[in-house]
């Protein structure tokens, strides 16, 4: 399949898309914590966390919920359009580190971890849920944020460290054939370069990822607006392609 | 008892009887007492129409009179026994003595059953032989595997490794051919090792009217006594198997009694557990786990420490062969969608690992993604397309799959992967996969161990949640040992999380084992691991579609290795026994020194069509490190197989490496192991055989004898009708038993008269 038909079928999913999104709320509001009862299709699950500064005061919502719920619902769309995957699209899972339902959803994102907090039993819970099998995503975090998510990782899993991914790492080939990782390409590149971090399961580069990490980027932003022409329609297509092929990574590694 | 009785009222042995003919010596004057006789009975019929009585009771007494007449008339025709008699010393006479180990088990009032050969048949001037030689140029044969002659005690050493009844009593048969012989004498504990059937000697023996007279030693029970009765294992299993295996125990004296049955792996203990000893006479099966992680053939011991006052010890263990592969073996999962199933399945079997598990999975409409290839060509055209690139591999899980996406040869292709191939099959369960997979009617539905309806769907959308557990047929496996032991297994299987299934199977396959069973919300029980075999292959369903939460579940522990355990399992039962292109194959695992080894080979080509046409050879690798080719010929009766026999000599191990090229090009190879050694079957059901000794003795017309009754031995020999004989006649008129039936019935008549108030 050639990246010019793909691109098209994006394109085409995201318009049929429209209608059904215009219906999804703007609202928000702090949604609690839904779930979805597992019944073999894939949920978005969506990690919340407690901050470590009160954003509330900049009126805007949590960290965690950034994003929320265009942005997953619209990637879930996506993911089911354009793979065989069954997704279920009109829900998700928003769950903290230590529920324990976090383990039916073996894949996990969390948003602006640069104002991520954990307690003991967050870092538990997440410990225990990357060394049987899980995989997390962060996302949508620039400039020093970095530095938050390398410490609360260092206290999840101390044997491990966020690496630089290049363009060869399976996780760019698993659906979408990713040729190249632009460092200007970031959705924060005025922030600083793009990175593709990941962390390796007992830090041997030879086996699976249990998380990567998108530094200066922000793939749900650019989900979350895919639908309203305020983002190039080429630039969310790449959003998509690098969730989609996260996903197929989780999915088979 | 039986027998000196009859000699006291018959003044002869049962066997003259037995091979005499009856004849009557009449004279005229047997005539005319037949005549006064006829009057007799005229009379006394007449006597009793009338007269005092009841008519039963004159009945009654005309009867007796009747009968002491015709009684008196037998003995005036003077009846005679006329048998053909052994001319003393003009006949030769075969006496066999086993010469086998179990002779030397002391069961006979503490005396080994040797002792008996040894004082009876030690020198001619003893016991039994003195009298056959007396009567009979005796020629004495000792037997274990066969029979050769023996002239002094010291021959004997009771140290053979079986016991051939049929092969010592053709070698005998032969051996006297053309001389007048007498009979047969065999001296044995009848406990008859060979693999051959005793029917071929003994018709030989009917054939030639040589009759075999038996002498069982030893007891027919062992008073105190425990046995490993059978052990049934694989012949080959990939290193890092764990085997469930089936152990017979059999005892008399220690009922109930708890011993310790170990598994040794070459002397190293691989498991030991406590068992309890059935009832004596009722075998147990026990069934022992063992994990086999050492490559190479490996002599297995199972064993049961011998107890006290044990009258064999020998028989608490057997040993088994197993030739542990240390090699790769590929299946092939085709997954039909993305999911978590597939990952945690992939993820259970670790890299390095003997199983490969190469992978295609379907992301998108006509988009494949593949792993654990072997190189760029793999799988790169999706699913096989051919038999030869389909039956490279080994087995075969299709996972969540539409039958759509195949077209019909390769369902076809599928099911000859099982049927011909002999691979294994597991489908396993997702919203595509058996019946709401369109699976029903087609060639896999066929091969399924679940029966598949069309019209009994899972509605869409709705799941089953279930809790599993083993049945009592999947708790004898492997693959549903979850625990050190089996309280241990259960007890984890009663604490899993709910699995969830999509499909609905309601019946199984009249061959199928249902291993595990799922119970759902409403308490219904449904299948959810089933397993037949099929052709010359096998064929699982796994009906739950999220056997991942046994890793990822909240209660389930990081190191916890249960699904990787249940699954590492299954895809070894799934490649166990799959054959190649060449499949060895021998007739027993161990031979003799010196006796030769049947190596069979199955050879196909790469469809697994068998090849009548091949050329192949077999290179063997002695103890001794010397090579030897032995070329094997097809056997001209089985598609496919070929044979030879290769000879041993020293104790030890032989590896024996099957090529086989077809046109100058390789077909496969293999290799396969065997041993010579002493086997100890001697010492297994190491009882007096007394029914196999009774049935050559019936068969052949001999008599069967224990120690005690030998006295009658060599008077019997005379008259088997054999060799140079003369005619014997017999009197039988005054045989103690006439006149005790006389004096009988003249006594019954008076008492009876007394009795009805007659007299």
């Amino acid at each position: 399949m050639s990246s010019a038909w793909r691109s098209a079928l994006v394109a085409m999913g995201l318009i049929a898309c429209l209608a059904d999104l215009s219906t999804v709320a703007l609202a928000k509001v702090d949604p609690g914590e839904p779930r979805v009862e597992y019944d073999g299709r894939f949920a978005f699950t969506r990690i919340r966390y407690g901050a470590a500064i009160d954003l509330s005061r900049f009126r805007r919502e949590p960290p965690w919920m950034h994003d929320f719920p265009r942005a997953d619902f619209h990637f879930l769309k996506i993911l089911g359009e354009l793979t065989f995957l069954s997704t279920v699209v009109d829900q998700g899972n928003i769950l903290t580190l230590d529920d324990p339902d976090l383990a039916m959803s073996p894949i996990a994102y969390m948003s602006e971890p640069g104002f991520w907090f954990m307690s003991e039993a967050e870092t538990a819970g997440l410990r225990n849920y990357l060394l049987k099998g899980g995989f997390i995503i962060f996302d949508d975090f620039r400039g020093n944020h970095i530095q938050n998510l390398l410490v609360q990782m260092r206290k999840v899993y101390p044997e491990g460290s966020f690496q630089k991914l290049d363009v060869t790492h399976p996780i760019f080939h698993s659906f979408f054939e990713i040729k190249d990782l632009d460092p200007r390409s970031g959705y924060y590149a005025r922030d600083g370069d793009t990175e593709w971090l990941g962390i390796y399961e007992d830090n041997d580069t030879r086996k699976r990822l249990i998380a990567i990490a998108n530094n200066n980027h922000d793939l749900g932003e650019l989900w979350e607006f895919s639908d309203t022409g305020y983002m190039p329609v080429d630039i969310s297509n790449e959003a998509y392609k690098f969730g989609v092929n996260y996903v197929m990574y989780a999915m088979t590694h | 008892m039986l027998d000196a009785l009859f000699r006291f009222f018959f003044e002869l042995s049962p066997v003259v009887f037995s091979q005499g003919e009856f004849r009557f010596a009449a004279s005229t004057g047997s005539y005319v007492a037949a005549a006064a006789v006829a009057v007799a009975a005229g009379l006394t019929i007449l006597a009793y129409r009338k007269g005092h009585g009841r008519p039963g009771q004159r009945i009654a007494l005309a009867g007796i009179r009747l009968a002491i007449l015709a009684l008196i008339l037998v003995c005036m025709f003077r009846p005679l026994l006329v048998v053909r008699a052994a001319v003393p010393q003009q006949n030769f006479l075969g006496v066999l003595l086993d010469d086998s180990r179990s002779m030397q088990i002391a069961d006979v009032d503490g005396q080994p059953r040797a002792s008996f050969v040894k004082s009876e048949f030690g020198a001619s001037d003893r016991g039994l032989l003195k009298a056959l030689s007396e009567r009979f140029t005796v020629r004495t044969f000792r037997f274990s595997s066969a029979a050769t002659r023996t002239t002094q005690e010291s021959d004997l050493t009771f140290g053979g490794s079986q016991s051939r009844l049929g092969a010592a009593l053709s070698g005998v048969r032969q051996e006297l051919a053309g001389l007048p012989v007498a009979g047969l004498v065999m001296v044995s504990d009848g406990a008859d090792t060979a693999d051959a059937a005793l029917g071929d000697a003994i018709l030989g023996l009917k054939a030639e009217g040589l009759p075999v007279f038996t002498i069982g030693v030893g007891r027919e029970t062992l008073s105190k006594d425990i046995q490993v009765g059978r052990v049934v294992t694989p012949k080959t299993a990939l290193k890092g198997t764990t085997l469930m295996v089936d152990v017979v125990l059999s005892q008399s004296g220690f009922d109930g009694q708890k011993v310790t049955l170990d598994v040794e792996d070459e002397g190293t203990l691989v498991s030991t557990q406590q068992v309890s000893l059935p009832n004596a006479g009722t075998p147990a099966s026990i069934p022992v786990r063992f994990t086999v992680n050492e490559a190479g053939p490996r002599v297995l011991r199972f064993r049961v420490s011998p107890q006290q006052g044990e009258l064999v010890t020998e028989n608490n263990a057997r040993e088994a062969l197993i030739d542990v592969r240390d090699r790769k073996e590929k299946i092939l999962y085709f997954e039909g969608e993305p999911r978590y199933e597939y990952k945690f399945i992939r993820r259970a079997i670790p890299e390095g690992d003997n199983i490969i598990v190469t992978s295609l999975i379907r992301t998108a409409d006509n988009k494949y993604m593949r792993q654990g290839v072997d190189g760029p060509d793999e799988l790169v055209a999706a699913f096989p397309k051919t038999r030869e690139e389909l039956f490279a591999y080994r087995s075969l899980i299709i996972g969540s799959l539409e039958a759509a996406a195949m077209t019909g040869d390769q369902l076809k292709m599928i099911s000859e992967f099982v049927d011909r191939r002999g691979g294994g099959l597991l489908m396993l369960g997702g919203p595509r996969a058996f019946a709401e997979g369109g699976w029903t009617g087609t060639a896999v539905a066929d091969i399924l161990p679940v029966v598949l309806d069309r019209n009994k769907l899972q509605p869409k959308g709705t799941v089953m949640r279930l809790t599993i557990k083993p049945t009592r047929a999947g708790a004898a496996t492997a693959v549903t040992q979850l625990g050190a032991n089996e309280q241990a297994s259960a007890e984890r299987w009663n604490s899993l999380p709910v699995v969830t299934a999509v499909n609905r199977v309601d019946a199984v396959k009249p061959g199928a084992t249902v291993l595990l069973m799922g119970t759902d919300e409403s308490r219904a029980e449904r299948p959810m691991l089933i397993f037949q075999r099929y052709g010359r292959g096998k064929t699982f369903a796994f009906l739950p579609q999220n056997s991942w939460v046994w890793q990822m579940h909240s209660t389930i522990a990081v190191d916890d290795l249960t699904h990787e355990n249940y699954w590492r399992q299954l895809m070894r039962w799934l490649v166990d026994g799959v054959p190649d292109q060449v499949e060895p194959a021998l007739t027993t695992e161990r031979v003799e020194p010196g006796e030769g080894a049947i190596l069979t080979a199955n050879i196909v080509d790469p469809s697994f069509v068998e090849l009548n046409d091949a050329a192949v050879m077999a290179t063997v690798t002695a103890p001794d490190g010397t090579v030897s080719d032995v070329p094997m010929s097809w056997d001209g009766e089985h598609a496919g197989q070929y044979q030879a026999t290769i000879p041993t000599k020293a104790p030890g191990w032989y590896a024996a490496r099957i090529d086989a090229t077809r046109a100058g090009k390789s077909v496969g190879s293999a290799v396969t192991h065997f041993r010579a050694a002493p086997g100890d079957a001697e010492y297994f059901d190491a009882t007096m055989h007394a029914g196999t000794l009774r049935r050559i003795a019936d068969e052949t017309g001999g008599r069967f004898y224990d120690p005690s009754n030998t006295s009658t031995l060599a008077d019997d020999l005379r008259y088997t009708g054999r060799g140079v004989t003369t005619v014997e006649e017999h009197e039988l008129w005054h045989l103690p038993i006439v006149l005790l039936l006389l004096v009988g019935l003249l006594c019954a008549e008076w008492g009876y008269r007394r009795v009805v108030g007659l007299a």
